[in-house]
């Protein structure tokens, strides 16, 4: 509408008219003199409106009359005093409404005839008004409240329409509820831009004026003179109950077939919640006792409606507490956070009152209800990382910050994500669809009647509604106070959870690092102590053979040889284990090593030790890098590893590649990967059942006699070794073919 | 009781010296069971399936009772015991386990897995000796097995 007319305040507080119901003196303020007045003044008052001019107020009135308005001005009042009087005038007394109230330097006396029938009537108003608030103090819900509202109205004050406008916080107004004339089409559901009621008007309406226009088509009476000769301006008409209409207003209502209307204000904590518009098709004219009922009653239906607001809030609160406190049990008892958040599914969506919902867990991705896909959930999360504050991000029209959600406004106009974690990336998103998708109608928009007279087509409801439209256009109903409070409390209790479960395991850690330790130095000390008797077996049976040789028979010596090999077996054996517990209370010596060089001493090492058969070919490819390792421990490693190779080699021609893996051959994305190394041979390989158990500390695959023996120890002591490293080992094989063992030293 | 005298005992045993002791033991106490060893636990289970080494009927007749230790190289007395006791004809087989290894949860889970009898090697030579003839006189004199029964 700003189109085509101005709505800047002067136009509608100054508009230098009135409507013809009633009449506008305006007094100044000392002798209250009348300054100015609407040139209507000889249809009510037998006066011409010029003879009214310079006259003081006494003039009309009794004395008791002045005396009255002398208190009231002399109460120094503020607001609107509401009085009766009676005038003189020709044909005798005449009784009016009149409304009194000072502007600066100014007095002004409004005056509506008080018709006699209008009187009569008085008792059955109150009854109406003791009857509407019975009724509506039965009702429960707030929605139940406002239509019992709109009805107790229409029977009062028998308007064709009365409707019950919300209005959201962007000031767009809602019809909420209705009654009306039966053949009338429904505005329920309907919606208005904010623009509909321009700001100044907003603004009285905020001051709970109640608006009363019998009849649009009046024609306005003008104040005389234009200008008041005390403050030097036009009147300040804001306050004035018979102020004339704004043109706008008129065409407005002239297109949706209305001629009178009255507006009741609904004003809760100073700000406008909504109105009471009543519609009439015809000239209506309300007496002024109903139009106080009215104010009244709009007063009561605040103080109500606050209540019963807040009680359905506080019951819609107590839902989301009593959702969040299933949430703690489920979280403090699931083992995984994931499972604990989506089962059941729509504990999560009505947590917040969202219709999807995705919880990200690093990389892994779960959703419920209507959502974006994966690929757009991780772009937007990456957007929304960058707008958080306090680990939340809302917004309630999402396309409007972020372009790319044009693309999913229908599930995700409405975004309200949580951050659990910042270490890890882990995220709670709640999605909203665009508000137009979840309006009911009570009726289809199209069918409203436009009347198209001076071509004007674009003040009327289905004009208006498009307008709205643009409005909400990619927003979502916004998220309310309470919702985020639940969703950082979700965030609270998860993160508590978390920290309680880490609390746990730091002291099962410590637990598990001390038993550890007392398994090592115990291994220690045991395989110390079991070396003294071992010693003494030795010696004895040494002693045996030497002193007694002539005396033993072949059995005997046999026997005794036996004897001194299993005492160098199970001396091997300890020294196994001291060696393998020893590894767990020593410090790593990370040093950046030449694998190349360690590798050959290694080599060298084995061909010395092992002076025999077949000399297998060793192979190495290229020329291994330097790492950051324990040079003594990995020496170890190569030493186990080589001499497995060798030992498990059954074929005429053996060897044995020395290697490591390219980037693109270690399956993984990650350019900081570890370097994968290998050791390969073509040796008798291993059966599959058996890939795991070779690690465990002195299991053999084969009997003592074969392949040289051993103890059993070397795979568990390189494990050791390389996980200490930060590592892992693995193997590949093909029996008689030949094994891969391969194993990184940092992870 | 003589007829028993025939039936086969198989032994899987990896340590030579354990079993050149079983070996005089037996020979004391005048066993005349054929004796069959297996060094580790595949070779127990081609004795008994007549596979690979053993193909030959003769050289693996179908043991009356099995004398099973359990830490053997490759796959372990328990593994044997479990596949064992899973075959539908093999199941019948008394199974007898004879270890060093005294921990509960071995007992535990040989009892579960279906073991006919736990022993445990002890390191006193007399002890050993009461063993073994314990062994002998219940598994290979008094109790009657099918396999014993099918033999004949």
């Amino acid at each position: 509408m700003s189109k085509f007319y101005n709505h800047d305040r002067q136009s509608i507080y100054f508009p230098g008219s009135i409507q013809p119901h009633g009449i506008l003196l305006a007094l100044e303020e000392s002798k209250l003199a009348i300054v100015q007045a609407s040139v209507n003044t000889e249809a009510y008052l037998e006066i011409p409106y010029q003879n009214l001019l310079g006259q003081q107020i006494e003039t009309l009135l009794e004395a008791q009359q002045l005396k009255a308005i002398h208190s009231c001005l002399s109460k120094d009042f503020s607001g609107v005093n509401s009085l009766k009087l009676s005038i003189r005038t020709q044909k005798g007394d005449r009784p009016f409404n009149a409304l009194l109230y000072r502007l600066p330097g100014v007095v002004v006396l409004e005056l509506e005839p008080l018709y006699l029938q209008h009187q009569e009537s008085l008792f059955s108003v109150s009854a109406a008004v003791k009857q509407a608030i019975a009724q509506w103090q039965q009702v429960s819900t707030y929605r139940e409240f406002l239509q019992s509202v709109a009805e107790e109205i229409h029977n009062l004050t028998e308007f064709d329409r009365v409707v019950v406008y919300q209005f959201d916080a962007q000031k767009a107004g809602e019809v909420i509820a209705e009654a009306k004339r039966e053949d009338l089409p429904s505005y329920l559901g309907l919606h208005y831009p904010a623009s509909d009621i321009p700001e100044p008007v907003r603004q009285l309406h905020q001051r709970g004026i109640l608006r009363f226009i019998p009849n649009l088509k009046a024609a306005a009476v003008n104040l005389l003179p234009e200008i008041n000769p005390v403050t030097e301006q036009p009147l300040d008409l804001s306050l004035a109950m018979l102020r004339s209409v704004d043109p706008c207003c008129v065409e407005y209502h002239q297109n949706m077939g209305v001629a009178a209307i009255m507006v009741i204000s609904l004003v809760k904590d100073r700000t406008l919640w909504g109105l009471i518009a009543c519609h009439h098709q015809t000239p209506k004219f309300v007496s002024y006792e109903i139009r106080e009922a009215c104010e009244l009653l709009g007063q009561f239906v605040m103080a109500e409606l606050a209540s019963k607001v807040d009680r359905e809030e506080q019951s819609y609160i107590a839902k989301l507490q009593s959702l969040q406190s299933e949430f703690l049990q489920s979280i403090s008892q699931a083992e995984d956070l994931k499972s604990a958040l989506v089962n059941p599914a729509p504990r999560l969506l009505d947590l917040v009152s969202a219709q999807g919902a995705a919880v990200c867990l690093e990389d892994e991705i779960t959703l419920v209800g209507a959502t974006p896909t994966f690929e757009q959930l991780r772009n937007l999360i990456n957007w929304a990382d960058t707008q958080l504050s306090n680990s939340l991000f809302y917004t309630d029209s999402l396309p409007k910050l972020y372009p790319e959600a044009l693309a999913f406004k229908d599930v995700a106009s409405g975004l309200l994500l949580l951050q659990i974690s910042k270490v890890r990336r882990y995220y709670i998103l709640w999605f909203r669809p665009e508000v137009l998708q979840t309006i009911n109608w009570a009726g289809d928009p199209n069918t409203f009647v436009t009347v198209a007279d001076g071509g004007t087509l674009s003040l009327s409801p289905r004009k208006s509604f498009e307008k709205w439209q643009e409005t909400v256009r990619f927003t979502s109903l916004p998220w309310k106070g309470c919702e985020l409070d639940q969703a950082l409390n979700l965030k609270s209790a998860i993160v508590g959870i978390v920290i309680h479960k880490a609390d746990e395991l730091a002291r099962i850690n410590r637990e598990l690092e001390r038993s550890n330790q007392e398994l090592d130095s115990f291994a220690y000390a045991a395989s110390h102590d079991l070396k003294e008797p071992l010693r003494g077996i030795h010696n004895y049976s040494t002693l045996l053979l030497k002193g007694y040789e002539s005396v033993l028979d072949d059995m005997g010596k046999y026997r005794l040889h036996t004897l001194i090999r299993l005492t160098r077996r199970m001396e091997s054996l300890i020294d196994v284990l001291l060696k393998f517990s020893r590894l767990g209370q020593t410090q790593l010596h990370l040093v950046p090593t030449d694998l190349n060089q360690l590798v050959s001493r290694v080599i060298e090492d084995l061909r010395v030790s092992r002076q025999q058969q077949v000399e297998p070919i060793i192979r190495i490819p290229r020329s291994l890098p330097t790492v950051n390792c324990d040079a003594v421990l990995v020496t170890e490693v190569f030493t186990n590893l080589l001499s497995n190779a060798l030992k498990y080699n059954d074929k005429a021609e053996q060897w044995i590649e020395i290697g490591y893996l390219d980037a693109q051959e270690t399956e993984s994305y990650q350019s900081s990967a570890p370097i994968i190394f290998y050791v390969r041979d073509n040796g008798i390989g291993i059966q599959k059942r058996h890939l795991e158990i070779i690690f465990r500390l002195f299991k053999r695959l084969h009997e003592q006699h074969l392949y040289g023996g051993g103890t059993g120890a070397g795979l568990t002591i390189t494990k050791k070794i390389i996980e200490y490293h930060g590592g892992r080992i693995w193997v590949e094989s093909t029996p008689s073919v030949g094994s891969t063992f391969y194993f990184t030293l940092s992870t | 009781m003589k007829t028993k005298h025939n039936n086969p005992l198989l032994v899987a045993e990896d340590s030579d010296e354990d079993f050149e002791v079983l070996q005089l033991l037996m020979q004391q106490m005048h066993v005349r069971n054929p004796i069959y060893r297996c060094t580790n636990g595949d070779k127990v289970l081609d004795f008994l399936y007549k596979k690979g080494d053993y193909e030959n009927l003769t050289t693996a007749p179908r043991p009356c009772v099995i004398l099973l230790d359990l830490n053997l190289p490759g796959t372990d007395g328990r593994d044997v015991l479990e596949q064992l006791k899973q075959d539908q004809e093999l199941k019948e087989i008394p199974i007898v386990v004879f270890t060093t290894s005294s921990d509960p949860k071995d007992v535990e889970f040989c009892y579960q897995k279906g073991a006919n009898g736990y022993l445990i090697k002890p390191v006193d030579s007399s002890e050993l000796e009461k063993t073994v003839q314990a062994f002998v006189e219940y598994w290979l004199e008094v109790n009657v097995t099918p396999s014993a029964n099918l033999a004949n």
